[in-house]
């Protein structure tokens, strides 16, 4: 009886281990990211037309993908920033943020360059840059940068 | 009746301990992994090997708002410990960026990003 009572502690420890070990790798995951930027219209991204959601505005560049990867242009963090989007930093590039919508089941985290993050029919793609107060500034992103995201 | 539940005892721990070893060893490796590629592709050119920032320098660093001229930073911190590759974030403008390890946590890095000699932010970069 006390044998099998302390093989079914065992267990339960056993478990609870395996299960703290589980929870440690999965803990990329990161919260998700809010931002206040500085332009802002009333049709913009995310905004609704009646019924029908507006997926890109002024600013937002969207290239028809047709299903190919998004690749991690350097080291950095993934989080989603709505149902749609996620917002992509690295400390590599300080003071500047990407937003992306359209990728399906997005790899949320930190990940190195040349990562694939997911597959997108339509990217929808904004660069950010930050200002002194803390808020973010749509800019013209360079060719250079857009053709990293889709090199490996 | 005593026996089974004893060979069941080992069973779960030689199965423990093996499991602990695999996920060990697999994060070792990744780790070290990691390391060795954030150092490779960090930096470009070194510049001055032995620069390492100190809390005071990087205190003063951080009061230094974002658009001010890039002098401002170089006469807080000199010669960084190396340059990254240049990069086109903004169209038609080429970035600089700088790198320095701090003295007191060397493993974490301050990286300064530029744009026509202007200071647009920074980065603490973490090298595992």
């Amino acid at each position: 009886m006390a044998l099998s009572y302390s093989i079914r502690r065992i267990r339960q420890l056993a478990g609870g281990g395996l299960l703290t070990l589980l929870s440690a790798c999965q803990a990329g995951t990161p919260p998700p990211r809010s931002i206040t930027i500085q332009q802002t219209w009333d049709l913009q991204n995310g905004n609704q037309v009646g019924d029908y959601r507006i997926s890109s505005g002024l600013g937002d560049i969207t290239l028809e993908l047709g299903g190919a990867a998004v690749h991690m242009p350097f080291h950095g963090k993934v989080q989603s920033m709505s149902e749609h989007c996620i917002a992509l930093t690295s400390p590599e590039v300080p003071a500047y943020l990407f937003h992306l919508c359209g990728i399906q089941n997005p790899n949320l985290g930190q990940q190195p360059q040349g990562q694939a993050i997911g597959r997108a029919e339509q990217l929808v793609f904004a660069t950010l840059r930050k200002q002194p107060d803390g808020t973010w500034t749509l800019i013209e992103p360079a060719t250079d940068l857009m053709t990293r995201f889709l090199a490996e | 009746m005593k026996r089974r539940p004893r060979r069941r005892w080992y069973g779960l721990i030689s199965s423990s301990v093996l499991i602990l070893f695999g996920f060990s060893f697999g994060l070792g490796l990744r780790l070290q992994d990691q390391a060795a590629t954030a150092k490779e592709h960090l930096c470009q050119d070194i510049i001055a090997s032995q620069a390492v920032l100190s809390r005071q320098q990087l205190t003063q660093l951080l009061t230094i708002p974002e658009r001010e001229n890039r002098q401002a930073i170089e006469a807080i911190a000199e010669d960084p410990y190396c340059t990254l590759t240049t990069i086109e974030v903004r169209a038609g403008v080429m970035a600089e960026r700088t790198a320095y390890p701090l003295a007191f946590d060397p493993n974490t890095w301050l990286v300064v990003l530029y744009e026509e000699e202007e200071y647009v932010g920074y980065g603490f970069k973490l090298q595992h």
